[in-house]
């Protein structure tokens, strides 16, 4: 009875007035504590156990664990990739996000963050025979690899005239500079220390420079929760443990040690000036461009499928034996394996073999031969719907094969064909999307950048969602009238 | 003109042709007649080798053409397409190319194999094309023609290429019974003319008017040949007569 009338209490009363529902209060009675982070970001912030891959390592884990252990739970951590982390954290995925987050103005607006662990800095990486760049300001007209969203990436694109080149991992770029598809790197010191130092092709030029804050990322709600983060910080920062995981992961140096003194005082960021709350036309340029790009590589990458499908069906059904069988295999494993597959090998697969691409042809050709397979396929359809009377009638009038298969049997094979090609045209404008991962920056990647540094995912992605839609109809619309007319001829 | 001797021809386990021959002497005509799947389209389709065969030969205005040849011979290919311009085929399908207009089905081949100039053969098609009263349907596409029309312009097709000698494979047999009369007009009218043929059809009527000779197929067997008036007043065998009581209703 008693508890009857407790229940009915705890209905009447306002939820929130309870201390029992403050969010350490919830993490304590679920027993333990969810960070949101991106292992594939890479090492050394959370980063697969080399020598047991379920497990993640990396210095964040470590800072993670030792937060949850003083909050009395443990920690666990909770996949997400890195540019919308925190969306993620806003919609209540995690409790907190830890993973090499910068403190930047427009993040605290979506965002509370605690005091910073971490002082960061960009460092500038050259192979080891540059001697023309010698910081930030030597890059005017080089080709700059960096990360989707980061702070590096924002110094750069202040810079004018630098060829700014957008990597989805950390290992990529000082890849792609050691082989000289790029003259220089610019990210987090941090990863400079673990993927370019550790490179003997690539070396350090410059000073660190952007210098800013990590900070960990709690809802803007959590005051609770930020307060007793940063209670920890503090406590980890002068008893040593912090420094203790720094020196763990050769993390340790002088910017660290005047972090303690912040940590006392923290002003919060001090990094780049940024006004990110620009009016959505400033973007369009950018957007534009990415618009252009994508239609530039899916324009030619049709064009290329159309041809190679074609030579493909003709192979498969008119060659020889061994002609047809080759192609029938080449069809079979482009159908059967992953676009995004046959894209990491094309670019960064053939470099081992001392074949180097650059990301606009390896896109042109990655796309263009998966595509053609789905094309010789339909091709071949369209060959088998045409009646067998037709190839009859073409050499009872004494045309030769290769004759008749052009002039009577693939004009008619192709009108049968064509709506499946423009469908499958269609679907490359979007799947073009796919070759951001080999530093193209077409319209999906654009909007991943943009929003990814203004947060403002909802917005942008209506604004691209548009202008894929406004690139696609006329195409629907132009093949539409296409097949009316070839309609009238047969009726 | 036409020779065919010894021939074989297997359909897998099924075999049709046991030493098949028929001669067919330049400026004759010939009809075959028979009931449907005793062989009558398949001879008419290994004389221009649309139809591949296992034993014996068929001979066209002296060029021969053996199954022996159809692997390593270099010669097959060339003398099959040399057979193929000397005898003209009509289909039972008609198969027009439907992606072109009246005008360019007819001048594709002349154009592209022989190598006329396309202001003559269009001038001389158009005017082949007023003989049938076609002469409105120039530009029009297949499909926009009537069955009857579509194997006129068939017709027509297969003379642009000035064969010696034309195949009617059941010519109008996808035909619906008011546009048979017009086709096989323009079949008697060419035969008239001298164009030496060989014609399977179901046409009793025509068969008699036309033939010179009349050939009675059954089992893929010639089980009796002989002028028009002796094979249907006058038949020999109780398989003719059989078959002929069953056409003629």
């Amino acid at each position: 009875m008693s508890l009857l009338v407790q229940l009915a209490l705890m209905l009447c009363m306002a939820a929130p007035a309870l201390p029992e529902s403050g969010p350490i209060e919830k993490i304590k009675a679920r027993g333990h504590l969810l960070w949101g982070s991106d292992a594939e970001g890479g090492a050394p912030y959370v980063f697969p156990d080399p020598k047991d891959p379920s497990r993640l390592i990396g210095f964040e884990v470590d800072l993670a664990e030792a937060i949850a252990r003083e909050l009395g739970v443990t920690a666990r951590q909770s996949q997400n990739a890195w540019d919308s982390l925190i969306p993620a954290l806003e919609r209540g995925d995690f409790d907190m996000v830890i993973n090499g987050i910068e403190i930047t103005p427009q993040r605290q607006e979506k965002a509370l963050f605690s005091l910073p662990y971490y002082i960061y800095s960009e460092q500038l990486v050259v192979r080891k025979d540059n001697k023309d760049i010698n910081s930030i300001e030597d890059l005017r007209g080089k080709k700059v690899g960096t990360l989707s969203g980061t702070v590096a990436q924002e110094i750069l694109t202040k810079k004018e005239g630098i060829d700014i080149r957008i990597y989805p991992g950390q290992v990529q770029p000082y890849e792609d500079l050691a082989i000289g598809r790029i003259d220089a790197v610019l990210l987090d010191l941090a990863i400079a220390a673990y993927y370019g130092e550790t490179n003997p092709k690539v070396k350090y030029t410059g000073q660190p420079v952007g210098e800013g804050h990590y900070g960990i990322a709690v809802r803007k709600e959590d005051k609770d929760l930020k307060e007793a983060i940063d209670k920890v910080i503090a406590r980890l920062s002068s008893t040593g443990e912090l420094r203790k995981i720094y020196e763990k992961w050769d993390l340790w140096d002088n910017n660290q040690e005047r972090l303690a003194e912040k940590v006392k005082a923290a002003e919060g960021y001090v990094g780049i000036d940024e006004s990110k709350k620009a009016p959505l036309y400033t973007f369009l340029p950018l957007l534009a461009k990415g618009a252009g790009i994508t239609i530039l590589i899916s324009s030619v990458s049709m064009l290329f499928a159309i041809i190679l499908g074609l030579v493909l069906t003709i192979a498969r059904l008119y060659g020889t034996a061994l002609l047809s069988r080759l192609a029938t295999a080449y069809i079979e494993i482009y159908r059967g394996t992953p676009l995004l597959i046959q894209l990491y090998i094309l670019y960064y697969g053939l470099p081992n073999i001392g074949i180097s691409l650059s990301p606009i042809i390896a896109a042109f050709l990655g796309l263009g031969m998966n595509y053609a397979a789905y094309e010789a396929e339909l091709y071949r359809a369209g060959i088998c719907a045409v009646p067998k009377g037709q190839m009859e009638a073409a050499l009872s009038l004494g045309m030769s094969k290769a004759l008749a298969v052009r002039r009577i049997i693939l004009p008619q094979a192709l009108r049968i064909a064509l709506p499946g090609v423009t469908n499958d045209f269609i679907a490359l404008f979007k799947d073009s999307s796919l070759v951001s991962i080999i530093a193209m920056v077409e319209l999906t990647k654009t909007y991943s950048i943009l929003a990814a540094s203004t947060l403002r995912f909802f917005e942008f992605g209506l604004v691209v969602a548009l202008l894929y839609l406004l690139m696609s109809y006329p195409l629907s619309l132009l093949a539409r009238r296409l097949e009316k007319r070839l309609k009238g001829e047969r009726k | 003109m036409i020779s065919v001797t010894g021939l074989h021809k297997h359909y897998g386990e099924n075999h049709l042709f046991k030493g098949l021959g028929l001669e067919v002497k330049r400026g004759e005509v010939v009809v075959l007649i028979g009931p449907s799947g005793s062989g009558k389209s398949t001879l008419l389709r290994c004389i221009t080798a649309l139809e591949s065969f296992q034993g014996g030969k068929v001979i066209v205005d002296g060029i021969e053409v053996h199954p022996e040849n159809e692997k390593k011979d270099r010669d097959y290919a060339e003398n099959i397409r040399r057979v193929r311009l000397k005898v003209g085929m009509v289909f039972q399908q008609f198969n027009l190319f439907p992606h072109m207009t009246v005008l360019e089905n007819i001048i594709e081949a002349p154009s592209k194999v022989l190598g006329l100039k396309k202001e003559d053969l269009k001038a001389q098609a158009k005017s082949l094309l007023k003989r049938i009263n076609l002469e409105n349907k120039t530009m029009s596409y297949p499909a926009e023609l009537s069955g009857g029309e579509q194997q006129r312009v068939a017709i027509i097709r297969a003379l642009a290429m000035k064969p010696e000698a034309m195949l009617f494979d059941e010519p109008t047999s996808s035909l619906d019974p008011e546009m048979v009369g017009e086709v096989l007009s323009v079949i008697t009218g060419l035969v008239n003319d001298g164009m030496t043929s060989v014609i399977a059809t179901h046409e009793m009527g025509f068969a008699r008017e036309v033939a010179d000779r009349i050939v009675v197929f059954d089992k893929g067997e010639i089980i009796e040949e002989g002028a028009p008036d002796d094979i249907f007043l006058r038949p020999r065998l109780q398989r003719t007569r059989a078959f002929l009581s069953r056409v003629n209703g």
